[in-house]
């Protein structure tokens, strides 16, 4: 059974949920509900965010009804998930390029509860990054692009 | 020969007379010696020079006479003075003493220089007397020195608060009446007081500033005090008539009020108690979730392109934000965008 998750359809409602959200991380998922990976990320997302309730709270953003944030965040490959903690970014190390977010999917919904843990400890001893527990390898890969190029 | 018991040793003693020679006999006696002659040279020591005191309880002590066998009063009192010591020469005066001495000495062979010392003569106990004469009559006269000293104090103090009373502006007879029988009554106490007892120097002291504290609830711009009009209780009462105090009255503004915090209030001190046990260090701490912010809001976000503080992602944000505003314009060729609220100055 799969929950549904909320979504974001304009800026107003993602700077609500930027703020509003407290003590909790926030999961902004950005992408296109049609797309193949964004539909497995969504199907993690979902399953999992009522065990993760406590800790976290879930977002769907439509890249298309947000072009402000899509260019403020760099969000060149979809999906892109960022996080947030009490309106604060809270960037992760996960082998990859770009510590501003997460590109891609998780191989499985265990990673996916690992990293909003050790999201949620870091952001409670007061850590802007932290470093992710998902094995590199399970970690897409993409290439980062500077946009000029 | 028969049994015999020892008062010195506490022992009674089959062998007759013989023990007093042992040695467990004579040290026994020798520490009573000992004792009994430190009692006598205190004694001894005011025949010269005789101590008067005031009575006071510890005056009634009786010592144990060895010779006699009796107890005897130590200072000699008659409930107003003593004289110290006195009980004990007048006891070894006497010729009972004298003769119990002398058969203690024999038959427990003790010294006989000691058992002279035991003995005050007729001549020492003349001195005696002479000297505690004298002596009584110094301090008759000491007490009297103090007494009319206390007087004199008591009478300055009576001028004083007559000139109180008569100083003030607003005449008032009723206060002069009983203030007066205050005094007169206080007199005659006091004095009496005196006579029974010579320790109560404290008492003059703050039953100086009882009356006077009592007596100067009317005041004058001469005292630092200001008056504040006669006070008119009959109307509502006082303590005395039994009525209701101040704060149980009802207040006539104010209804029937509810007492204590309101649910909304209580749910947030409920949340605000969950709060406080959070680490306060956390990210993000003192974010504001209320704050009202306008539509170009953005949040605290560090870019991927930007390796500055995080403020600086936003304004180079904004900065891209307006040149491609002006590209597109310049593009559009003067189509109106709807976005131009982006050219902020970028501060929120």
């Amino acid at each position: 059974m799969s929950f549904f998750l909320p979504k974001l359809s304009c800026k107003k409602d993602i700077d609500d949920a930027i703020k509003t959200v407290a003590e909790k991380v926030l999961v902004l998922r950005f992408g296109r509900d049609a797309d193949s990976v964004c539909l497995q990320l969504d199907e993690i997302l979902s399953k999992t965010a009522h065990d993760l309730s406590n800790m976290a709270s879930v977002y769907l953003v439509d890249v298309e009804t947000a072009p402000l944030y899509t260019r403020y965040f760099d969000i060149s490959f979809i999906p892109s998930t960022v996080f947030f903690f009490n309106g604060q970014h809270m960037k992760v190390d996960y082998g990859s390029p770009d510590h501003t977010k997460f590109v891609g999917s998780f191989k499985t919904k265990q990673d996916f509860m690992d990293l909003i843990e050790v999201i949620y400890r870091g952001a409670m001893r007061g850590k802007l990054i932290v470093r992710s527990p998902i094995d590199p390898r399970n970690v897409p890969k993409y290439e980062l692009l500077y946009h000029d190029i | 020969m028969g049994a015999f018991y020892c008062s010195i040793c506490g022992k009674t003693d089959f062998s007759g007379k013989g023990h007093i020679h042992g040695k467990s006999h004579q040290s026994k006696l020798k520490v009573i010696l000992v004792k009994f002659m430190d009692k006598v040279k205190e004694a001894r020591r005011t025949i010269k020079n005789p101590q008067v005191e005031k009575y006071s309880p510890h005056h009634d002590v009786k010592f144990w006479c060895y010779c006699c066998a009796l107890e005897v009063q130590k200072h000699v009192t008659d409930s107003n003075i003593t004289v110290l010591y006195g009980g004990l020469l007048e006891h070894m005066s006497t010729p009972e003493h004298r003769k119990n001495t002398h058969k203690f000495c024999w038959d427990n062979k003790a010294d006989l220089k000691l058992r002279d010392k035991f003995i005050t003569t007729e001549e020492e106990t003349e001195r005696f007397k002479s000297e505690v004469s004298k002596a009584l009559e110094q301090f008759e006269e000491k007490e009297d020195v103090f007494i009319k000293q206390q007087a004199a104090v008591i009478r300055s103090q009576e001028q004083h608060r007559l000139e109180v009373l008569q100083s003030l502006s607003e005449p008032d007879p009723e206060l002069l009446q009983p203030a007066e029988l205050d005094h007169y009554s206080n007199k005659p106490t006091a004095r009496s007081s005196h006579s029974r007892s010579y320790e109560m120097e404290a008492q003059p002291g703050p039953s100086h500033e009882d009356h006077e504290a009592s007596h100067c609830h009317r005041s004058e711009p001469g005292f630092g005090l200001t008056f504040i009009g006669y006070q008119n209780s009959s109307s509502c009462g006082n303590v005395h008539t039994g009525a209701v105090p101040p704060w149980l009255l009802e207040e006539p503004d104010e209804g029937p009020q509810e007492m204590g915090p309101s649910i909304q209030e209580f749910l947030k001190h409920k949340e605000q108690e969950k709060l406080k046990k959070l680490p306060p260090n956390r990210v993000g701490a003192n974010f504001d979730h209320s704050s009202h912010t306008d539509a170009n809001w953005l949040p605290s976000f560090g870019r991927v392109w930007n390796s500055g503080r995080r403020w600086q992602s936003r304004n180079q944000f904004r900065e891209e934000e307006a040149k491609t505003r002006g590209k597109r314009k310049w593009k559009d060729d003067g189509k109106a965008t709807k976005k131009q609220k982006g050219l902020s100055n970028g501060e929120l």
